[in-house]
């Protein structure tokens, strides 16, 4: 009598189910916070005590990216280097993270939010002045995963060298 | 003027029938929800999404109505009707209250059984004047299924007959005045459990859905209909859904019987658990195949229902 025990226990699942609460998330009212790590749109940070923006135009990220959607146009400016212009092609992004974990000094950061859309193509090509911009509107929810801390995560910091062993004389051939 | 106010009654209890067709489809999408932990209908009319089901209606009969270019126009067109229409004369014979039924028949139960098997015409010809073989299949499965199904319903709704001694529903609904049927030790639970499967297999639910089996044949005998006319086919379901719970509940659960609350109110309650109960049992299973449904009836059911039968014979000869 196998089967009816298992006709009756699907029935009493159902019945435990029904007595639970809903999981559900009313999606634009309610948002789920992404995880740590979770990779989205992208922003360009600026120093938050003098303004100015960190990204030195190096062209690491551009280099790096597989589907070769940045375009930094660098520019030499009195102190140090700028991007003059900085693009990013959200239409064939496919969310890696590379850029982010090669930037050397934290300016490209990933934003922990998943619902970035546009109504043209045009809405989804992140010019420099969105992606600055991004940064103010994604305040909360700029990703703590920065280049740095990703490198320092792949990469732990090596233990201190061992004292190297000193040059020992050379034991002297017998001579015959 | 008897037949005006006949008219009179039947005009508004099919009115308050097809509103509580449409709000069984609201409660079954609640229902479903909650046993998936979700939780269905809820931003359309403040509490719960009240006014979910009047905004698919609006929008199902502004939708365009196709007629296929090779249908059998006529066949096509009369078929919505015939399955909508017969679930709803068979309000005519329940009592809602002792003195309120509309037509006091006393062969209430056989006038019952005979127009709700008047659906296969409507079945058929929708799947025949569709000219799609998904139709054609979907419905011959149907009729193969009704067929079968109705000789279990039958057995096990003549069990109260045989109990009460008469084929009146009010009389039938009179004689649990004690005890409801569905609570008579062994003839009546018997009875009411392969009455319960049997309603299943005839509204056409899961696991019984057999001829609609969106995933072999895609809608089932209403593939080709749009607009309206599949709104027909759809609210017909649910009518006889309802039809099917109230007969569930005047057969086995005493009808508008029960203390202080008034009789109506008695009916609706009864009513609404047994929809619930064929709801749980919808979303707890998985379809039969169909060599399986025929001999879940034939091997399990109708025996049963047989045995069932002779016992409470025995049980009213020998008292």
């Amino acid at each position: 009598m196998g089967i009816v025990k298992e006709t009756l226990d699907s029935l009493v699942i159902t019945l435990k189910n029904l007595a639970r609460k809903p999981v559900t998330v009313q999606y634009p009212r309610e948002r789920r916070t992404m995880p740590e790590r979770f990779r989205g749109v992208f922003a360009l940070t600026t120093n938050p005590e003098t303004g100015e923006e960190n990204c030195i135009g190096c062209r690491l990220c551009q280099n790096i990216c597989p589907s070769q959607i940045i375009t930094v146009i660098p520019e030499k400016r009195e102190k140090r280097s700028y991007a003059k212009d900085f693009t990013l092609d959200m239409n064939a992004c496919i969310f890696c993270g590379l850029c982010v974990q090669v930037c050397p000094t934290d300016a490209i950061v990933m934003v922990r939010a998943n619902d970035e859309v546009g109504y043209s193509r045009e809405d989804l090509f992140l010019t420099k002045e969105k992606l600055l911009a991004n940064e103010k509107k994604y305040q909360d929810l700029i990703s703590p995963m920065t280049g740095s801390v990703l490198r320092n995560m792949q990469t732990p910091p090596r233990p201190a060298p061992r004292p190297r062993p000193k040059p020992q004389p050379k034991p002297e051939e017998k001579k015959e | 003027m008897k037949w005006l106010l006949v008219a009179f009654w039947s005009v508004v209890i099919l009115s308050v029938a097809l509103l509580i067709a449409a709000y069984m489809i609201w409660w079954e999408r609640k229902f479903a929800g909650r046993m998936q932990r979700r939780i269905g209908p809820y931003w359309v009319g403040y509490p719960h999404g009240w006014l979910q089901s009047i905004a698919d209606a609006i929008k199902i009969l502004r939708k365009e109505d196709i007629i296929p270019k090779n249908a059998d126009k006529w066949v096509y067109n009369i078929a919505p009707f015939l399955f909508m229409v017969p679930p709803m004369f068979l309000f005519a014979v329940f009592p809602f209250s002792k003195t309120w039924v509309v037509a006091d028949l006393n062969v209430g139960l056989l006038y019952v059984l005979a127009v709700s098997s008047l659906g296969v015409f409507g079945v058929m010809m929708a799947g025949w004047g569709s000219h799609n073989k998904y139709a054609l299949l979907s419905a011959m499965r149907y009729v193969s299924q009704m067929i079968s199904y109705e000789v279990p319903l039958v057995l096990s709704a003549l069990v109260p007959v045989v109990l009460t001694g008469s084929m009146n529903l009010g009389a039938i609904t009179n004689a649990q005045k004690g005890l409801w049927f569905a609570l008579w030790p062994v003839v009546g639970w018997v009875a009411f459990v392969v009455f319960l499967l049997a309603t299943l297999a005839e509204g056409n639910r899961a696991p019984f859905d057999i001829p609609e089996a969106e995933s072999e044949l895609i809608g089932g005998f209403a593939v080709e209909y749009s607009g309206w006319k599949f709104a027909m086919f759809y609210v017909g379901e649910y009518v006889h859904l309802l039809a099917v719970s109230i007969l569930a509940s005047v057969l086995f659960l005493g009808g508008w019987r029960g203390p202080l609350l008034p009789p109506l109110l008695w009916l609706f309650i009864k009513t609404v658990f047994m929809y619930s109960v064929l709801l749980w049992i919808r979303w707890s299973f998985v379809r039969l195949r169909v060599d399986q449904l025929m001999v879940f009836n034939w091997k399990v059911l109708v025996p049963v229902s047989v045995v069932d039968l002779l016992l409470a014979a025995l049980w009213v000869v020998l008292r």
